[in-house]
């Protein structure tokens, strides 16, 4: 059973795994049971320099740009319903790849149209993020959100981060009202 | 007063909870406020999880619905004492028959203490609701808020939660022949309802062991102040009481009501029994009787009336209905619906012992007071004026 980490819990990746080097970000939350319009979830990934802002446009990895300028950050794709088990949309990271002067991974999901659809994270059931070693298929960590979540149209779910030379991931679980544009925003997109 | 939002979440504070929906009304479609205990996969246990108007009380009164009139239902929930393995208690808003949509109302509201969930519904196109879930997390309660649903109504909504719902009952024809009730599969929780009309006025319900349990019947009225008039100052309130001659097999007569304090008894002879009178109008789901239905065959026959002790006789304003509700066996329901006639009581029902079935007929017949409906009737009480 892989390690679950409540809201503001962090854990070093490189500890807990020595030998990860590729990892998969799975992002998940189940497809709405009930009548009326699917919940679409995008998750957008930000490469964050020390200062809190990308670096430029090319460290916004979303669904119409699947791939950091990097190239260390791929996005698998978009799934518009959540259905299946297991992730309904992930990112890939090669580690090492990442510029040096990428400090941050912010990993975010948004609701696609949520206030024309009148819909919020509280209506999104069994929402998280984990972390699996590429390589092996092993799950290092996960945060379920299902608690941690009310009335936002944007989550910060996790972040994956340097700290004195190795990897760590935090459960962040912090809205946001505004949808992808005011995350954007938040990090220095300019849209 | 904190006010949540769909989505929205909140810890609950210890101790037994009170929860008031308040659904309003929809003109011409009755709104069945439900709830349901389901386990972790979100299904219910079995059919008996299901806290609705013909099963009031669930999990040994772990959860209760505990009344309902004028567009708001309560129910009580005691959470230390939901099994385990119940892992959330989900509340329900259903439009019987689909005869509406939850978009001709404007919002709905789910109240627990000073938490108050707000369901926006105008545009919405469902006619079954998720209000809200009280669940179990990390050893305490906490309630959130949905306001997701379904346009398929309570049978999609059953379905999605596990329960398997009878066949409603037939759409009855125009017959002058009795129309027994449709026999529920034991396994299922029968939710159809059954309206007696002047059409098909009379339905048998049956038991192969002639044991009906505790048969309750519900007298319920616009309880509203009425303007007396355009220009009138004056408005009172309908004060309307429920009572019932009652005829054992044995020939013994007596009459069960409020008038003269004849309250009757449960587990003694008559085995009709009047609960209490409210004359406040802070009981606001109206007047019960209780009838002793594992006692059914020492009854012979029972006259369920109601009579407007004060004020102007208006059966059109006051609107009433009473409900008959069986264990097991569908609602029965009789409107007093014969409107414009002044006289101040109305017979509303009988209930007679036919071979064992319980044969519920529709009477509505009205009547200047008790001896003229008695001889209308033919039962020979000895009548005398009385008062509370």
């Amino acid at each position: 059973m892989a390690l679950s980490l409540s809201k503001g819990q962090n854990l070093s990746l490189s500890k807990t795994d020595p030998g990860l080097k590729n990892i998969l970000i799975g992002l998940g939350w189940d497809a709405r049971a009930t009548d009326g319009q699917d919940f679409d979830l995008d998750a957008s990934v930000f490469l964050l320099a020390e200062s809190g802002k990308v670096r430029s446009d090319a460290d916004f990895i979303f669904y119409n740009q699947l791939q950091s300028g990097c190239g260390s950050v791929v996005h698998t794709g978009d799934n518009r319903t959540g259905e299946g088990d297991g992730d309904d949309e992930s990112v890939k990271v090669d580690l090492a790849m990442v510029p040096t002067d990428v400090q941050r991974i912010a990993i975010t999901v948004t609701i696609d149209k949520a206030e024309e659809k009148r819909q919020s994270f509280g209506q999104v059931s069994n929402a998280f993020i984990r972390i699996v070693n590429e390589a092996t298929g092993a799950e290092v960590v996960r945060y379920d959100l299902s608690e941690d979540y009310s009335t936002e149209t944007a989550m910060v779910f996790g972040e994956v981060y340097r700290h004195n030379g190795e990897w760590k991931f935090k459960a962040i679980g912090q809205g946001y009202a505004g949808g992808l544009k005011a995350m954007c925003h938040q990090y220095g997109i300019n849209i | 007063m904190t006010v949540l939002s769909p989505g929205a979440n909140a810890p609950l504070p210890s101790g037994d909870l009170t929860v008031l929906i308040r659904h309003g009304m929809i003109p011409g479609a009755e709104i069945d406020v439900s709830t349901f205990l389901v386990t972790g996969t979100g299904k219910v246990r079995s059919d008996a999880d299901m806290c609705f108007y013909g099963q009031p009380s669930v999990a040994g009164g772990a959860v209760a619905l505990a009344g309902a009139s004028g567009g708001e239902t309560r129910f009580t929930v005691a959470p230390s004492r939901i099994p385990a393995g119940v892992e959330r208690v989900i509340f329900t808003a259903t439009i019987h028959e689909n005869r509406g949509t939850f978009g001709q109302l404007s919002e709905m509201e789910v109240q627990v203490g000073v938490l108050t969930g707000k369901i926006p519904c105008s545009g919405r196109t469902e006619t079954a609701l998720i209000l809200a879930e009280v669940y179990r997390r990390n050893g305490s309660w906490k309630i959130r808020v949905v306001g997701q649903g379904f346009n398929g109504g309570l049978a999609a909504l059953a379905t999605h939660l596990g329960v398997e719902i009878a066949e409603p009952a037939p759409t009855p024809a125009p017959s002058p022949s009795p129309a027994p009730a449709p026999a529920a599969p034991p396994s299922t929780v029968n939710l159809s309802k059954v309206s007696l009309t002047k059409q098909n006025s009379t339905v048998n319900l049956q038991k192969d062991d002639g044991r009906f349990g505790k048969i309750r019947v519900n007298l319920n009225w616009n309880q509203k102040a009425q303007k007396t008039g355009l220009f009138s100052f004056g408005s009172s309130n309908i004060d309307l009481d429920l009572g019932a001659f009652v005829e054992m097999r044995n020939g013994n007569r007596s009459v069960v009501q409020a008038l003269g304090n004849a309250f009757g008894g449960f587990g003694t002879p008559p085995f009709v029994k009047l609960l209490g009178d409210d004359r406040t109008g802070a009981v606001t789901d109206g007047e019960w009787l209780e009838i002793n239905g594992d006692k059914w065959a020492d009854i012979d026959r029972i006259l369920i009336y109601a009579f407007i002790y004060e004020g102007v006789p208006n059966w059109q304003q006051t609107d009433g209905v009473v409900k008959i509700i069986v264990p097991g066996q569908p609602e029965v329901e009789v409107r007093m619906n014969e409107f414009g006639d002044k006289r101040g009581m109305c017979a509303v029902a009988s209930l007679e012992n036919s071979n064992g079935q319980v044969r519920v007929s529709r009477e509505v017949t009205f009547h200047k007071g008790h001896k003229e409906m008695d001889s209308s009737y033919g039962w020979g009480f000895r009548w005398t004026a009385g008062s509370k």
